[in-house]
């Protein structure tokens, strides 16, 4: 089959290139795996500030994290004008707040929130009585909190149909193959999947933590890795929590969705069973993660627990891989660094811009794959 | 029995001590228990805490199953909105000590099965652990009465399997919801919101089945409940659903349950069975009585039962719709021939077959198999009934559909054998039992021969049709879900919500599975289902804290 363009992996980013491509009149083909998916299995939500999680697990990719922090908060802005675009995904952006239950953890968000402002992110901190306005439903040992005014959350399997949809109604065809090989000629590229071969002018790479292993071949050794993490949706109740939650020390997300459910998960632990098979769930990390909700948020413990999965994040050195490949221009990386699906419609415009040859919105340089080069 | 009150929305509803508030409140002609997010109202649907559909707000906790929470004295019982508000000044409760049990041998259900493998395996000289959701074991078939009184000869069968049970050493808790299984085998339950862990040697999964209902408009009207569920009203708390009262579907439970309703004083309108006529197919009939001839004698005896009291036992009649009229329900049936007729009832009975509750072994990862003839997966099994995954036995429904005999001669042979595994190598003979095994399923094969569960092509009923009751995702949106996103139902659930609710896609998943198998053409097989997760059952948040001490982990 051959196309202009070939978009290999169809999770956010892929959906969103894949779209940015073809309303600018691009025939394009968009091959998925369809397993185990990141943004299929993904909360929605949308980071902008550090993640304390992040910064304890991954001490030595902070510095590249708290780099690209404008592009976090660029990237929220970017669903802002998607969903003027397609349709309501239930985006809501009213901020997040960062628990703290002592004063060292108060201490450590005021230093955090400092650096961030620098980087010109809406923060404030907030002493329990401000808390207590905002949040009522908390914990009573919680003392305050970072807020940051630019985070919030959708609902991803809103805008995960309205995607698909939209690249379906600009002709974009989808193909559900697994690729396991990519080459590149002086005028087109072809991918090998397990059904067929794909041939195109240019390819697009959104395979999140698939992404490396498809171009280590032309020498660009990208170590993306799939981390499987530990999620779980109550039943639904009154609307109460506005905020996307996090703990200045511990692992937690929480928030609720527009469907009254709250969605608890922050990164804990699941077991990866290889490419075929879902992640499997861990009975500590469930049991963790929702006590810990429990302790924080003490007015949703009535509410039942309906369901749990894992969700797949994808790791590499704490930045996003963007841009053309050395010593294999015609294919294109867009890979977020962290927090796929807040970063996703930023990394697959840039990438989108690159193809097409347009001003990107933002400088991709830091982001090019050339430093994985040999 | 106590004579108590509890107040319904503030009126008060007298009950005896130990009926469930879903019986109360239908012998006091409460049908409507919650109001869906669509602003519909819901009742009482599957009666064994499956469907979730009967859920109230008690003394103002949220989400509790009327059928499965027991009426107490001065209990104040509210309709569930579809948004319950949250306690703003609530406190992390005192949390009780986890449970920790490692016996040889856990039994999970205390029905026909489980309490055969109970008792076969504690005989055997294992230590054995037995768990069952109801507060009174004996599962399905033989339905405890919650004051003890026995109706019936297949009461009293169960009441006696119960007593030995308890009485051979084994211990049997009930009112225990297991909501966790993961490898090892590590079992996490909760019994009234403290935590039992459980990590056996062995694992009898005894789970069995719960009714595979009829999607048809009006299906999730109140008043509309599985046969099984009025069977519960009926023998475990002596109320009746209606006064008048339609039964439909296939199989020989509808005839049993309107020949007890009918004898217990309820008018049985029309029982409609989809099948042709068994006279119509005599060697169909000849087939089953002679691989089971005592239960086709029952069977005969049912139908004589119900023709000397007049009860109009019509075949070949399929539900086309249920509708809300001033008096009560109106329930229309389509003739083999076309043409239609219209009933009116109290209540709708239905009951199309079985699914097996084959959670657990699901997520033990044990292999399953599609079963065309039965339309649900089969659990592969050994000779004594161990599964693909050593130390994990199933049996009876859970492992596919079997009946209450299969299942006792089943918990037999796994009973021993689960023992043995477990260092007991005391265990009886139990060639005999194999050979009734045998002799049962061939009865079971022909059985249902006589009978037509299968179900109504979803293509063919009209598009806002309820698919999903929890989401009320109608057939119309699940097909142009399916355009969206084709080919599994992975990606049709979450573009369409379906399955995503209460009952964890225990109605909707099979119907949706069977629906993409006749659009891709592809043979169903496990993976056709939904992919089985945590919890099993919904589980409170408050419940799993008491976890947390035992299981800590690494963040």
């Amino acid at each position: 089959m051959t196309s202009d363009l070939l978009v290999i992996g169809g999770g956010v980013v892929g959906l969103i290139a894949a779209r940015e491509l073809a309303r600018a009149g691009a025939r394009v083909t968009l091959v998925d795996a369809a397993q185990n998916a990141g943004s299929t299995t993904n909360a929605g939500s949308l980071h902008v500030q550090m993640q304390s999680r992040f910064i304890r697990l991954y001490p030595e990719h902070a510095r590249n994290a708290e780099r690209a922090l404008p592009c976090y908060r660029q990237a929220a802005e970017c669903w802002d004008r998607l969903e003027a675009g397609l349709g309501p995904i239930h985006l809501v952006r009213k901020g997040g707040l960062m628990l703290a239950e002592s004063a060292g953890q108060m201490a450590f968000l005021e230093e955090k929130s400092r650096r961030e402002e620098a980087k010109g992110l809406d923060v404030a901190l907030l002493d329990r009585a401000e808390l207590d306005r905002v949040a009522p439903w908390i914990g009573s040992q919680i003392v305050g909190a970072e807020l940051c005014r630019d985070e919030g959350s959708l609902n991803p399997l809103l805008a995960n149909r309205l995607l698909t949809k939209a690249c379906a109604d600009l002709g974009v065809i989808s193909i559900i193959d697994r690729i396991d090989e990519l080459t590149v000629t002086s005028d087109h590229v072809s991918a090998r999947g397990l059904h067929g071969r794909y041939r195109a002018g240019e390819a697009v790479v959104a395979a999140a933590w698939g992404s490396g292993a498809l171009v280590r071949a032309f020498g660009v050794d990208i170590p993306t890795a799939p981390e499987p993490l530990h999620m779980n949706i109550t039943e639904a109740c009154e609307q109460r929590i506005d905020h996307l939650v996090q703990h200045a020390e511990r692992s937690l997300t929480l928030k609720q969705f527009g469907t009254g459910q709250i969605v608890i998960g922050g990164g804990w632990p699941a077991d990866d069973h290889g490419t075929d098979a879902v992640p499997g769930v861990r009975a500590d990390s469930l049991v963790g993660n929702v006590a810990l909700a429990a302790r924080l948020a003490p007015a949703i413990g009535t509410l039942r627990i309906l369901r749990t999965w894992a969700g797949m994040n994808t790791t590499a050195d704490g930045s996003s891989i963007i841009g053309r490949l050395p010593g294999a221009e015609r294919i294109i990386m867009a890979v977020p660094g962290d927090a796929g699906y807040t970063l996703a419609p930023l990394v697959a415009q840039m990438a989108a811009c690159i193809v097409l040859d347009r001003d990107p919105p933002a400088d991709p340089a830091p982001f090019s794959p050339a430093r994985f080069a040999a | 029995m106590t004579e108590i009150t509890f107040t319904f929305n503030g009126t008060g509803i007298a009950a005896s001590g130990g009926e469930s508030l879903a019986a109360a409140l239908t012998a006091a002609g409460r049908r409507e228990f919650r109001v869906t997010a669509g602003g519909k109202p819901r009742g009482m649907f599957c009666g064994i805490g499956v469907c979730q559909d009967c859920l109230v707000t008690v003394d103002g906790t949220p989400n509790r199953r009327a059928c499965m929470t027991g009426a107490v004295d001065g209990m104040a019982v509210e309709t569930q909105p579809a948004f319950p508000g949250l306690c703003l000044d609530a406190e992390v409760p005192d949390i009780p000590r986890a449970r920790i049990l490692t016996p040889d041998v856990l039994v999970i259900g205390g029905g026909a099965g489980g309490l055969s493998a109970t008792i076969a395996a504690r005989r055997a000289g294992a230590e054995v652990v037995t768990l069952d959701e109801r507060t009174v074991p004996g599962g399905q078939y033989y339905k405890q009465s919650a004051d003890g009184s026995l109706l019936d000869a297949q009461q009293a069968e169960g009441a006696a399997l119960l007593a030995d049970a308890r009485a051979c050493g084994a211990e049997v808790i009930g009112g225990v919801e297991i909501w966790g299984a993961f490898d090892g085998p590590l079992i996490l339950a909760e019994s009234g919101g403290s935590a039992l862990i459980v990590r056996p040697r062995a694992v009898i999964v005894a789970t069995g089945a719960y009714e595979r209902p009829i999607i048809a408009p009006g299906w999730t009207l109140p008043g509309v409940m599985t046969t099984g569920a009025a069977q519960t009203l009926w023998r475990s708390y002596r109320t009746l659903p209606g006064r008048r009262i339609v039964v439909c579907g296939s199989g020989p439970l509808n005839l049993q349950v309107a020949l007890e309703l009918a004898e217990g004083g309820a008018e049985i309108a029309l029982v409609a069975e989809a099948a042709p006529s068994p006279f119509l197919h005599p060697l169909r009939g000849a087939r089953c009585s002679i691989h089971g001839p005592a239960l086709a004698w029952k069977g005969l005896a049912m139908l004589c039962g119900l023709r000397w009291r007049r009860v109009p036992v019509r075949n070949g009649l399929r539900l086309a719709a249920v509708e809300q009229s001033a008096g009560g329900l109106s329930a229309t049936f389509r003739r083999m021939d076309g043409g239609t007729c219209t009933v009116r009832a109290d209540a709708v009975c239905m009951n199309a077959g079985f699914e097996p509750q084959n959670e657990i072994l699901r997520l033990l990862g044990v292999r399953m198999t599609y079963d065309p003839a039965v339309g649900h997966l089969r659990c592969d099994r050994s000779e004594t009934l161990e599964t693909s995954v050593s130390g994990i036995f199933a049996v009876g429904d859970c492992a596919g559909l079997g009946g209450a005999p299969a299942a006792c001669a089943e918990g037999r042979i796994a009973g021993c054998a689960a023992a043995e595994r477990s260092g007991h190598a005391e265990g009886r003979d139990v060639a005999a039992d194999r050979r009734a095994l045998r002799r049962h399923r061939r009865f079971q094969n022909a059985l249902w021969q006589l009978h037509d569960v299968s179900p109504t092509p979803l293509d063919s009923l009209p598009g806002d049709t309820i698919l999903c009751r929890c989401e009320e995702v109608t057939v119309a949106d699940a097909l142009a879900g399916y355009a969206v996103t084709p080919g599994h139902l992975g990606t049709l659930k979450r573009a369409t919500r379906i399955g995503m609710g209460h009952c964890q896609g225990r109605y909707c998943g099979p119907a949706a599975a069977r629906l993409i198998a006749e659009h891709t053409g592809e043979a169903l097989t496990d993976r056709s289902f939904f992919a089985p997760r945590v919890p099993v059952k919904p589980v409170t948040i408050n419940a799993i804290l008491s976890f947390e001490e035992a299981l800590r982990g690494d963040e």
